[in-house]
Formats: C-alpha cells, sequence, structure tokens
C-alpha cells in the first residue's frame, strides 16, 4: 500500500513544565509534513509516555521543555523506557537545552536535539534517519 | 507459523507489544498477518464495544476519559481506540484525542491507541475494524472506539460497535437538524454534552421527541434510546450514560434473537465495507492490475463493450459475481 510506512510520532512535554506553545506549533508543522502526531500535550508523567509508547507504537519520542528540568525528567524517562525494553525507540528534545547540557543528554541516550535555532528540515532529517520512513517533503530519500 | 502461534498467544494474553506492533502492521496493510487477524476473529466477540461518535469538539473525549474512570473503579480493564482524520492533502495526522485522557496514561490496565482514518474520511473502514478485532481478542473488560461524526460516515461505526452513543451540544442546533437525516437511526444512546451551556434541556426534549416517535410503536423487543445529560468537563451525568450502556447490553441478554439480528446487520455492514474497500484498493488508478483487466479496457475503448457489462465480467472472473 502507498500509504504503508507512516512515521508515528509521540509529542509530549514531562513534569511541570507547562509552556505548551512550541511542542503545539511543532506537531502541526510536522502533521503537515505527513507525519502521524500522537500529541500527550502538559503535565506527563515518565510511566505514562513509557506506557503511551507502547499502545502507540511510536516510531519516535518529542519531548519539549521550557525549564532546566529537562535532564532529571529526561534521565527519568530513559530509565524506565529501558526498564521496559523499548530504548531503541529514538529520542527527541527541543525547546530550551542549553547547548553545555547536550553532552549529559547524549550520554542518557538522547538522539537529537534541537534548540531554539533548529530548522523543521533539521527535524525532518532527523525523523527520517531515526525511523527509516521517508517523508515526502524531504524529496527522494 | 511458530511465529504465528507465539503472536497469537502473546495477543491472547493481553501482551500490550504484541498487540500494538499487530496493529501497526494492519495499518502498514502487511498482507503477512492475515491468517493471525483471522484467529483472532474467531475467538473473540465477548467483550461489549461501545461507540462513541458526534461533531469536531461535541467532548466525546472528555466523556470517553469519564467513563474509562467509572470503568476501572468497577474493575474492568478498558481498550480505546480514538480514530481522528488523516490530512487529505498531506496524509499526515495530528491525533489529540489522549491529552483529554492523561490521567490513564500511567495505569496499565487501560490500553489507548490513537489512529488516522487515512484515506476513510472519518470513518472507520480500514484498519480500526481489524485494530479493534485485536484489541477484542485482547481480553478487556470493556473497549471503546471514538470516531469523529462528520455527518457521514457514523453509520460505519454501528456495525463495529454494540453500543452506539451519539454525542451532541446544545450549541449544536443545526446539528440535530442534521442528526434527522441518519444518525437518528443509529444511536442507542443519545447524549447531549456540554449541559452546563445554555439550550441544553432544549436540546434534550427535542431529542427525545425525535425518538420517541421513532419508537412510538416499538414492541419489547426493540430497544427505545435513551437521551441523556452530561457534563463530561465535571463528570456529571457520566454515572447515568453507563448505567443506560449497561441497561442496553442487559436488553440484548433478554432478546437473545434481536441480538442475532443485530450481529448479523453488524457483520454485514464490515463485510460490505471490506468489499468494496478491495475493490477500491485493486482497481485504484496507479496501481498495478491484471492482464483481464488490461482486455476488458481495451474492450471499453474500441467500444466492444460498455462500462457495466465489462465490470461485471470483471467482477465475474474474480469470483464476485
Ligand atoms: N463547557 C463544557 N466544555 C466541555 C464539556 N465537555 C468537554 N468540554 C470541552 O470541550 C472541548 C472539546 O472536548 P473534547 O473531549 O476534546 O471533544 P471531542 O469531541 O473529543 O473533540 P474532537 O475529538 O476534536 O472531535 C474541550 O475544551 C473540553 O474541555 C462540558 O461538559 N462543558
Ligand atoms: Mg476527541
Amino acid at each position: 500500500m502507498s500509504e504503508g510506512a507512516k512515521i508515528r510520532c509521540l509529542l509530549a512535554m514531562l513534569g511541570t513544565d507547562v509552556h505548551s506553545k512550541g511542542i503545539r506549533t511543532l506537531a502541526q508543522i510536522l502533521r503537515d509534513e505527513g507525519v502521524e502526531v500522537i500529541y500527550l500535550g502538559e503535565h506527563n508523567t515518565a510511566e505514562g509516555v513509557v506506557n503511551a509508547i507502547i499502545t502507540e507504537d511510536a516510531d519516535v519520542v518529542g519531548l519539549s521543555y521550557s525549564t532546566a528540568t529537562y535532564l532529571h525528567y529526561t534521565g527519568e524517562l530513559m530509565r524506565k523506557m529501558r526498564a521496559e525494553n523499548i530504548s531503541e525507540v529514538p529520542v527527541m528534545l527541543g525547546g530550551l537545552i542549553h547547548p553545555e547540557d547536550e553532552p549529559e543528554l547524549r550520554a542518557l541516550g538522547v538522539r537529537g536535539i534541537f534548540g531554539p535555532g533548529a530548522t523543521t528540515r533539521q527535524i525532518l532529517v532527523f525523523l527520517a534517519e531515526a525511523t527509516g520512513k521517508a517523508l515526502p517533503g524531504l524529496g527522494g530519500q | 507459523m511458530d511465529d504465528l502461534d507465539t503472536l497469537y498467544e502473546a495477543v491472547r494474553r493481553g501482551e500490550r507489544r504484541a498487540a500494538a506492533r499487530l496493529i501497526s502492521q494492519i495499518e502498514a496493510g502487511e498482507r503477512a498477518v492475515a491468517p493471525l487477524v483471522r484467529r483472532l476473529y474467531q475467538a473473540g466477540g465477548a467483550t461489549p464495544v461501545i461507540g462513541i461518535t458526534g461533531p469536531p469538539g461535541a467532548g466525546k473525549s472528555t466523556l470517553a476519559d469519564r467513563l474509562v474512570g467509572l470503568w476501572r473503579q468497577q474493575g474492568h480493564s478498558v481498550a480505546v481506540l480514538a480514530v481522528d482524520p488523516s490530512s487529505p492533502l498531506t496524509g499526515g495526522a495530528l491525533l489529540g484525542d489522549r491529552v483529554r485522557m492523561g490521567r490513564h496514561n500511567a495505569d496499565r490496565g487501560v490500553f489507548i491507541r490513537s489512529m488516522a482514518s487515512r484515506g476513510c474520511l472519518g470513518g472507520l473502514a480500514g484498519a480500526a475494524g481489524d485494530a479493534l478485532i485485536v484489541l477484542d481478542a485482547m481480553g478487556f473488560g470493556r473497549i471503546l472506539v471514538e470516531t469523529v461524526g462528520t455527518g457521514q460516515n457514523e453509520i460505519d461505526i454501528l456495525h463495529h460497535a454494540g453500543s452506539v452513543v451519539i454525542v451532541q451540544t446544545p450549541a449544536g442546533g443545526d446539528d440535530v437538524q442534521a442528526m434527522k437525516a441518519g444518525m437518528l437511526e443509529i444511536g442507542d444512546v443519545f447524549v447531549v454534552n456540554k449541559a452546563d451551556l445554555p439550550g441544553a434541556d432544549r436540546a434534550v426534549a427535542q431529542l427525545r421527541d425525535s425518538v420517541a416517535f421513532r419508537h412510538h410503536m416499538a414492541g419489547p423487543e426493540l430497544w427505545v434510546p435513551s437521551v441523556l445529560k452530561t457534563q463530561a468537563s465535571d463528570g456529571s451525568g457520566v454515572v447515568a450514560l453507563d448505567a443506560a450502556l449497561s441497561a442496553h447490553i442487559a436488553h440484548f441478554k433478554d432478546f437473545p434473537q434481536a441480538w442475532a439480528r443485530r450481529q448479523r446487520l453488524r457483520a454485514e455492514g464490515i463485510l460490505v465495507e471490506r468489499l468494496r474497500e478491495i475493490l477500491r484498493e485493486r482497481y485504484r488508478l496507479g496501481a498495478a492490475k491484471p492482464q483481464r483487466f488490461a482486455c476488458a479496457l481495451d474492450d471499453v475503448v474500441a467500444r466492444r463493450a460498455d462500462p457495466y457489462s465489462a465490470a461485471l465480467a470483471l467482477l465475474g472472473e474474480g469470483g464476485l459475481a
């Protein structure tokens, strides 16, 4: 079938972070690029996100942060993902991520980091590479 | 074959990863899973399936969240299939129903799956029907399906759900009109949600009139739909909604022949839907078609056969007519 390989991308915010404008915008952009976005909104727990990754069979997970809590919450999520044997699902981070924290995030297993300067195209290229599924907007991938 | 047995057992045990992956394979149209789906279908049919439909923003997901909460309190495990439309231009989708059900995310007794309708315009055709077969075989206490009612495809939900809840809002005076066109026939329970908004009682009264008019000669074996008012945002009316659903299920226990008729109607709807889909997919523009199709096409182009007869002949050769 022509529609066989849609990217299913789960987007969520963890903890008490309430600045959801960025992730809502990203959700719409990704939808317009042909991605199926499973949007969880704000106030999620690591456990809740892990359950959702499993039942939704998400290809990739995107988290957005506007506060400095991301090391803590991302670390917790990665641990829980490992415990459930789903650490192969790629995780990307967006929002106000400080460049000096990137090495630590990478060490936690985060595959994509998209700070304030990131372009849509960078995110799309990451999604296509991380999931191995084509995106129409990227041309002949 | 061994793999198939293992997967079958895993789904039957309710293993979430196995089931979730299988649903993805179904969505991707992988033919290899067909024998598994067949076995799961043969094993299924025991779980009550409740469909919720209604116009965008009516409060379907918020109601679903409340029902799930109630059913969990009653000790049922629950699966939710939330279908949202795909963007017809890009094929992408924003599946946002889970936002309203967030408090169940961490509960392993609740299996929520979001699904894009892909080609099916908000209807339930296609992968959703097979996904429901998987969920049914997993042994949940309740299955809930949410679909957007676009005015055309609500009928689909009847085929897949044993009980159909139609959600309206007081603001939807036009919706009540539109509903008369077809939804009135398919609802088992009608809900006017957003009871906190003005006009709720009027909408309920209107609906009660319409339902009473349709059922004034009903015999005892015919279910007369309930009409209820809810405020999903604070949960009021949801216990009554659950009670109405239980009454609907109990009604069909009392009248097994009526249930059998309904089951047959459902199965017929699904079968016809599948037939239509297979034909549409097989003969869509650009699909690789068999040699005999090219021959039929030649005949139509040369006016040796008219299109209708040529199509019938093709179906006959495929064993379909
Ligand atoms: N005032 C009021 N608002 C409500 C009520 N129930 C739900 N809402 C609000 O209505 C909006 C839509 O609710 P949803 O549950 O997402 O509606 P839906 O029918 O699932 O929407 P779609 O899936 O997008 O078609 C949300 O902002 C809810 O908070 C209610 O009883 N009263
Ligand atoms: Mg909804």
